[in-house]
Order: structure tokens, then C-alpha cells, then sequence
């Protein structure tokens, strides 16, 4: 490949003013990116990935500095005046980014927010603009779209609303679009579909692609050429065949092989039954006319199950497939019909019968930035719990059980002054698994408990939860979308579509030889699917 | 991510004590120079409205006919270039004539006198009777045609001058500052304590409960101000508790629906979900919760309450429903001062300029406050 560089970034650096005094956040990176190439950059969270890439596009937030040369075709992006850097981005270079819920502006019809980069670079009036629209909207795939060019975002799905950021990209046809995590926020198969419109549009349009994720699995089946990052440093880079093959550096290796192994045995038959659905069925309703029935959406529909003692449960699908909320409406945190027994009784419906239960059945949550209570030390987070529950405990006591719960889930115990967001993603995940391990539970509901986290952190956690398991004889009802991980940790599966059960049986069953086709969709989808050992969707270009 | 060795041995941990959100708070309150300030400034207005009027040598409402809108002055009242004028218009009206300078020492005025006829005792009642000179004496020579007269002049001090009535205006301050103060706390307190109760039951309660409550806050929005205080001066009579409750009990609609927005918000968060799936009562999401993390608003709405309810208040003194002479408020002294301020500029500057303090320090303290209860501002 011998084709010219078009954007060469040369030390590039960036630094943050914060009132602990000033954060590198980019330590001098090089970077280059050749016409038409797909180069990934890689990185965990925290890594400067996002942050090199908004210096380039002079996106940083107002305590931010660039420094460092970063040439597009000749010109220095970095401390150009904003006028000039105006005609090169949104035009030259684009960028989609990770939320495609919020990157829409709500008040704008699908049309008027796509005809906005043509009108300010091409000068095209907004009538003029239309049937370049229409041409976008069909180019990105979106169905019907003499319909869709006056839908307003929130008619749209997440993937549909990603294709309009694509389109909006692409309007101008840049030579460079960097995508900023794209997918993440999307289902596994959406995300499929996405990176397969990228792809797709990449070798038509032949423009370079930089995409910036945490995804090995896009990494190796997009990408040319790789860099990995790692706290505001490249630590290696190469072709992405040799790097997947023979990382050099150990931080590569170890993202590598960052993906959860491992296998649950099953607790066995004899194991004692802790919780048995029949028939659950969870109604919301829509809307209630003065007169004639009420409309109702049925989220869970006609599901059974029973979750032993020892056993874990995962349960897939995608997001809508009504997961969580079976797993809610099993704790009783959500009217449901059916019978949920509890060690063979029924759980009581009332709040306050169910009170006390609650001990024994907990909940963990997907998001540990926003299960966490901001205005609570993280000491009083973990021993809320027994103040509910244990309210004579003297406040010593409690205390001390709170050192002992996070010495359990690996953290020390003099952070408990602290407050959340002064920790990660994963030792939050683990302070949200301690409030819940103080109780001394017997069941606990996962709600994508490491879907938010990084790869090798979701790894630790993945090990922290085993380990937890084994040591006091827990049940997990283990709810993702991510098949590595509920391949890692269950021993059955359930796989779940529209509320309804599509497919259950033991992990390495379903796993190996999935009978419904929306299971097969679903395994296809998981990008990572070469750890499953087939190769079968090597990469395409 | 700096995420931490599970494997790290257990011996490295160290043992802290723990602690709560109010604690730290404190901590961070006392690291900010400007709310430390703002507080000590307020704690000093406090002090001077409580013992202030106590140790003034001027009650509030003792009137010095003499000294009607006299001026601020370090100097004492009356001065020397009043007494004399002072004292020769006495002795002319005693029939008296000085026949030499009169000495004036300390609080006494000793001058020597002549008369034209025969004069006694009975003269010093002309003395007795003027506002500038009291327990005076005399020593008659035997003819009685001449003598020397000794007047004892009390000296007043009016450090911020006096109003139009002769009052000391330091004292009525002071006085006014504790009024404005009590009634701008009581009453935000007041409305803090309802307000952010109603406000956060009704929204974390939601449904129809929500709606009852809300409509009742509609219903109480729509009754005039004004007509509310009267219907309560009616029903309870005249007094300075009723300000309180009148003006506590319409600010806290405001807040209620503050707070109401807030824990509407706040309720779908997921660690409110986290609480109830831990069995949390609902008065404990409410309390540990709800209320914790929609404090930066109210606190910010507090301080923008006390200045509101010192004007109301002020409002309300004006149209004679409020606070009566010789009572007095800052807000009263203000309008007061206002009519006076071509003669008599002291009397708006001075209470003026005291409200003024107390509002910023309000405003910085909140400030700090605010900032100290959001644990994410270090």
C-alpha cells in the first residue's frame, strides 16, 4: 500500500488544567492515516483515545490544551483559527460518536439536522439540500425515507438514528471519518449491522475510517492498521494481522486476552430449588381511554423458571426483549401475574411483608456511575443495607463490617471516606457488589452488572463474582447481552425475544449447537465470536 | 483504569473512622475563605441584633426632641457650640447675664453670672425645665445680684445620627437588623422544612397522591399575598409570629415544587432503584436519597428566600401589617430613610448599607454551602 498520507499527527499532547494542577491526558503521540485505510485506535477507558482525536478536531473542553502538529493535507489542525479548522471539519473530516440518543438534537426533524452540513458547506438552500438527503438516507439504509427525512429523532431506533449520524458524516464526503466508539450503545446485532454499513460504505466511497473503541472484535475484523493506546501513550502499533498474532507489548497481550474464560459447572441435580417462576407475565400499560379497554404492552410474557441453589442463570437478549425486566419483577420490584415461590412459598406481593426478604434477594445494577448515590460516602452506600435491615447494629459494628465487605470484593477498606465518583467503573462495580454481599444474600439478580466496564476490568469482575459464588454457595441470575461473559459465567442459559422464552438449555449446549435462529443471529452478532472457535466472519474487505 | 490488585494483602489496609455527608461537608465549608467570612460577618450582625439594643446607651425608642436629625458624628451631642447659644438663651430667660466666659469641663458647665435684681433659688427651675442642661446648681452671693451657676450637660453620642423623631438610628438598627434577621430565618426555615417535605413526598409518592398534593399547592398559589396575611391577622391577631407563619407559609409553594421536580428526576435514578431493592423504606429513600441529592437547588433558592422574605417583610410593615413603631425592621428604616434622603442622608446610607452586608454574606454562605454539600467540587 503505497498511498499518500493525508492526516500525519506528529507529538501530539494534550493537557488538562484541572485544581489538582495539570493532567496529561495525550503524551506525545504519533499517528498517521493514509487515504482510504481503516486504522483502529485502541484503549481501555482513560486511555486518551477520545481526547487526541477532539484536539484534532479543536473539540476540547475549555480547560483542555493541545499541543504538537497534526497535518491534514499540509495544513496544522492544531491551533488553527476556528474559522479555517470550520472548513475542514464536518466536511474533510467527520466524526459519528458513541451516543446516538443524545447526538441528535430532539427539537429537529431528521431532515433539517442533515441538511445542516450541506447548507453550511456547499451553500445549498434547504430545498436544494433535499435530494442529496434523500440520496444519504438511502445510501445509510434507512427504510422508507421520503417518510423519514420529516420523522423528528425520537420515531427513530438507535440504530436508525445512528445511520442519520453516518449520513450527516458523510454528507460532504470527507476524506477522513473518525468514529468515536460507534456501536457501543447499540444491540449486538445493530451493532453488526452498523459496522457492516461502514465497512460497506468505506471501500465504496474510499475514504479512511479511524475508529476509536475497546473492541477487539471490530479492531480485527475492520481495521488495517492498529494503535494501542494506554494512559495518553502509544505503547505499540502495527498491522492489525501481526498485532493480533504476535502482540509485542504486554499491555496489548493482556488486552488480548482480557476476554473472560472459563466455564460454570452445574450444581447438580440434588441442589435445593431457591426460586421457581410460573408463568410470569409483566403488563405496562400504554394508554387508558375514558372508554373501552386499556392498551397494555406485555414486556415479560409467559416465562417459567427455577434457579437453584449454587446455579447461575444467564439470561440474553436484546434490549426490549422485556430481560430486566423479568429480573425486577422476580424480586417483586414490579407488579407482576404469575407465582414467583421463593424456598417453595410464594413471595409476598406487599411492600412491607416483602421487606424483609429483601435481605435474601439482591439486585445489582448495569450502570455503577449511576448506582451509586453521588452524595453518599462510599461507606454508607455499603452499610445502607444493614441499616435497613440490622437497624439495632451500633454504628461501630457496622463500621466494621462495612471494612469487611470491601476487603471481600478487593478494595481497601480506608476508601470508604471517599465518594463515588472519585472511583473507577470497576471498583464502583465492585462497591455496588459489596452493598450487596454485606447482607449476606442467597440470590442475586445481575443486571448487566459488566456490560459498562472495560474488558479486563469486566474480567476481574467476572473472577470477583466466581469467586464470590463458590465461597458462599450464591445464585446468580445473570442478565447480558454479552455471550463471552454469560458463556463465562452460567451454567444455562436463557435466551429471550420480544418477552418471550425463544430458547433455554445448559450453556455449553446452547452455546454449541443453537437451535432457533435467533440465537444463531444473536451468537453471529457477538463480534468477538472468535473466541466460540469460528472464523466463519473473518474480515471482509 | 487504576482498578485495585484484588490481591493485595489485607495488611496494607488503614483503619479511618468514618464519616458522614454533613461532616465533610463542614471540612470543605471551612476551607472556603469567602463563606467562613460571610459566616463570621453574620454571626457578628446576629450578636448585634440580639445584645446590641441591650448595651446601647439609647433605648430604640427614646426621643431626644433636641436632637431631631442630627447628623453622624463622633463628637458628643449636644457640642460646644450648642451649649453656649443654649446657655445664654436660659440665662436670658432667667433674667440672668453671664459676666464671664463659662467654663465648660467634662459634663459640667460652671459659669458666673450677675443679676439686676435680687435673684434666688427659684431661677434654677428655668433650668430645669431645658432639654440641654439638668441638675443644676447654685451658689448666690449675699446681695443675690450675682453668683455662680453650675449645669450639668449630659453629653449624647449618635454615632450614626438620629431620624427625624430624635432616635438614635445606631440602636433602631440594630433593632431592625434583628427583626429582618429573625423573620428572614424563621420564615425560610420555615419554608425549608415544608417545602422540601411536601415537595419530596409528593413527587417521590407520585400518582394520584402527587396530584392531590400538587392541586392544593395550585390552589394555595392562587390566593392574593396580601389578603392571605390579612385573613391571618384577622383570625389570629396582631402579631410578630404571624409574620413569620404568613411569610413562611407562601414561600414554601415555591420550593415544594422545586423540590417536587427534583426527586421526580431523581427517583428514576438508579440508585434510588438500588435502595428499594434493598428493601429501603420509603422514608429512608426519602431522607438518605431524595432529599441529600436535590439539596444544591434548595440551598441555592434558600438564599435567594431570606433577602425575599426581609423585603416582604418590609412590604408588609409599610402597609401598616407588619412590624409597628417604634418597632422597627430594616426594611421600614429603608423607607423611611428614602423620604429623608435630602436633609438627612444618614438615615437611608446606614440601614441601607447594613442590609446590603447581610445580603451578600447570605449569598456567599449559600454559595459555599452549595458548593461544600456537592461532593464532586474539591
Amino acid at each position: 500500500m503505497t498511498k499518500e498520507t493525508i492526516l500525519s499527527v506528529r507529538d501530539l499532547r494534550v493537557t488538562f488544567d484541572t485544581n489538582d494542577g495539570p493532567v496529561e491526558a495525550v503524551r506525545g503521540i504519533d499517528l498517521e492515516v493514509r487515504a482510504g485505510e481503516t486504522i483502529a485506535v485502541v484503549g481501555e477507558s482513560g486511555s486518551g483515545k477520545s481526547q487526541a482525536t477532539m484536539a484534532m478536531m479543536g473539540l476540547l473542553a475549555k480547560n483542555g490544551q493541545a499541543s504538537g502538529q497534526a497535518l491534514y493535507r499540509g495544513q496544522d489542525l492544531i491551533g488553527m483559527p476556528e474559522k479555517q479548522l470550520n472548513r475542514i471539519r464536518g466536511a474533510r473530516i467527520t466524526m459519528i460518536f458513541q451516543e446516538p440518543m443524545t447526538s441528535l438534537d430532539p427539537l429537529y426533524r431528521i431532515g433539517d439536522q442533515l441538511a445542516e452540513p450541506l447548507r453550511y458547506h456547499r451553500g445549498l438552500s434547504r430545498k436544494a439540500a433535499r435530494p442529496r438527503i434523500l440520496e444519504l438516507l438511502k445510501l445509510v439504509g434507512i427504510p422508507d425515507p421520503e417518510r423519514r427525512i420529516d420523522s423528528y429523532p425520537y420515531e427513530l431506533s438507535g440504530g436508525q438514528r445512528q445511520r442519520v449520524m453516518i449520513a450527516m458524516a458523510l454528507a460532504n464526503e470527507p476524506d477522513i471519518l473518525i468514529a468515536d466508539e460507534p456501536t457501543t450503545a447499540l444491540d449486538v446485532t445493530i451493532q453488526a449491522q452498523i459496522l457492516d454499513l461502514l465497512a460497506d460504505l468505506q471501500k465504496r466511497l474510499g475514504m479512511a475510517v479511524v475508529f476509536i473503541t475497546h473492541d477487539l472484535g471490530i479492531v480485527r475484523r475492520f481495521a488495517d492498521r492498529v494503535y494501542v493506546m494506554r494512559s495518553g501513550e502509544v505503547v505499540e502499533t502495527g498491522a492489525t494481522e501481526r498485532l493480533f498474532s504476535a502482540p509485542e507489548h504486554p499491555y496489548t497481550r493482556m488486552l488480548l486476552d482480557a476476554e473472560p474464560e472459563g466455564t460454570k459447572p452445574p450444581p447438580g441435580e440434588t441442589a435445593r430449588e431457591l426460586i421457581r417462576a410460573d408463568h410470569v407475565k409483566v403488563k405496562f400499560l400504554i394508554h387508558k381511554p375514558w372508554f373501552g379497554p386499556a392498551e397494555y404492552l406485555t414486556a415479560v410474557d409467559d416465562v417459567s423458571l427455577t434457579l437453584r441453589q449454587g446455579q447461575t442463570i444467564g439470561i440474553v437478549g436484546e434490549s426490549g426483549s422485556g430481560k430486566s425486566t423479568l429480573g425486577r419483577a422476580l424480586l417483586r420490584l414490579m407488579d407482576c401475574d404469575g407465582r414467583i415461590a421463593y424456598l417453595g412459598k410464594e413471595l409476598p406481593r406487599d411492600r412491607q411483608v416483602m421487606r424483609p426478604k429483601r435481605r435474601e434477594l439482591q439486585l445489582v445494577f448495569q450502570d455503577p456511575f449511576g448506582s451509586l448515590s453521588p452524595r453518599m460516602t462510599v461507606g454508607r452506600i455499603i452499610t445502607e443495607g444493614l441499616l435497613i435491615h440490622e437497624p439495632e447494629l451500633p454504628a461501630k459494628e457496622r463500621d466494621r463490617r462495612a471494612q469487611q465487605a470491601l476487603k471481600e470484593v478487593g478494595l481497601d477498606p480506608a476508601m470508604r471516606n471517599r465518594y463515588p465518583h472519585e472511583f473507577s467503573g470497576g471498583q464502583r462495580q465492585r462497591i455496588a457488589i459489596a452493598r450487596t454481599m454485606i447482607l449476606k444474600p442467597r440470590v442475586i439478580v445481575l443486571d448487566e452488572p459488566t456490560s459498562a466496564l472495560d474488558r479486563s476490568v469486566q474480567k476481574q469482575i467476572v473472577a470477583l463474582l466466581r469467586d464470590l459464588q463458590a465461597e458462599n454457595g450464591l445464585s446468580y441470575l445473570f442478565i447480558s447481552h454479552d455471550m463471552a461473559v454469560v458463556r463465562a459465567v452460567s451454567d444455562y442459559v436463557i435466551v429471550m425475544k420480544g418477552g418471550k422464552i425463544v430458547e433455554q438449555g445448559d450453556t455449553a449446549q446452547v452455546f454449541d449447537s443453537p437451535r432457533e435462529s435467533y440465537t444463531k443471529a444473536l451468537m453471529a452478532a457477538a463480534l468477538s465470536q472468535e473466541r466460540f472457535g469460528s472464523h466463519s466472519r473473518a474480515r471482509q474487505s | 483504569m487504576t482498578d485495585v490488585d484484588p490481591t493485595m494483602p489485607a495488611q496494607q489496609y488503614t483503619t479511618v473512622a468514618g464519616r458522614s455527608l454533613w461532616q465533610d461537608a463542614w471540612l470543605r465549608l471551612r476551607r472556603n475563605r469567602a463563606a467562613v467570612a460571610s459566616a463570621l460577618v453574620l454571626l457578628l450582625f446576629t450578636l448585634a441584633g440580639i445584645f446590641g439594643p441591650m448595651i446601647s446607651p439609647h433605648p430604640y425608642d427614646k426621643i431626644y426632641p433636641q436632637f431631631v436629625r442630627v447628623a453622624p458624628s463622633l463628637e458628643a451631642y449636644p457640642r460646644a457650640d450648642t451649649i453656649l447659644p443654649g446657655l445664654e438663651r436660659e440665662l436670658a430667660r432667667a433674667r440672668l447675664a453671664a459676666s464671664g466666659e463659662p467654663e465648660i469641663s467634662g459634663n459640667d458647665v460652671v459659669v458666673d453670672f450677675t443679676a439686676q435684681r435680687p435673684t434666688d433659688e427659684r431661677v434654677l427651675r428655668y433650668f430645669q425645665r431645658s432639654d440641654l442642661f439638668g441638675n443644676p446648681k447654685i451658689e448666690l452671693a449675699e446681695d443675690g445680684l450675682s453668683g455662680r451657676l453650675t449645669l450639668s450637660v449630659t453629653r449624647n453620642y449618635f454615632l450614626l445620627g438620629t431620624d427625624n423623631l430624635g432616635r438614635d438610628m445606631m440602636t433602631r438598627i440594630f433593632i431592625g437588623v434583628r427583626m429582618s434577621l429573625a423573620i428572614g430565618l424563621l420564615a425560610s426555615a420555615m419554608a425549608l422544612v415544608l417545602g422540601v417535605s411536601y415537595g419530596a413526598v409528593s413527587g417521590y409518592l407520585g400518582g394520584r397522591v402527587d396530584n392531590v398534593m400538587m392541586r392544593l399547592v395550585d390552589i394555595l398559589y392562587s390566593l392574593p399575598f396580601i389578603f392571605f396575611v390579612i385573613l391571618m391577622l384577622v383570625f389570629f391577631g396582631r402579631s410578630i409570629f404571624i409574620i413569620f407563619i404568613a411569610i413562611g407559609a407562601t414561600e414554601w409553594l415555591d420550593m415544594a415544587r422545586i423540590v417536587r421536580g427534583q426527586t421526580l428526576s431523581l427517583k428514576r435514578q438508579e440508585f434510588v432503584q438500588a435502595a428499594e431493592a434493598l428493601g429501603a423504606t420509603r422514608r429512608g429513600i426519602i431522607t438518605r436519597h431524595i432529599i441529600p441529592n436535590a439539596l444544591g437547588p434548595v440551598i441555592v433558592f434558600v438564599t435567594l428566600l431570606v433577602p425575599k422574605a426581609i423585603l416582604l417583610e418590609s412590604l408588609l410593615s409599610f402597609l401598616g401589617l407588619g412590624v409597628q413603631d417604634p418597632l422597627t425592621s430594616l426594611g421600614l428604616l429603608i423607607s423611611e430613610g428614602a423620604q429623608n434622603m435630602r436633609g438627612a442622608s444618614w438615615q437611608l446610607v446606614w440601614p441601607a448599607a447594613t442590609l446590603t452586608v447581610i445580603l451578600f454574606a447570605l449569598n456567599f454562605l449559600g454559595d459555599g454551602l452549595r458548593d461544600s454539600l456537592d461532593p464532586k467540587d474539591r
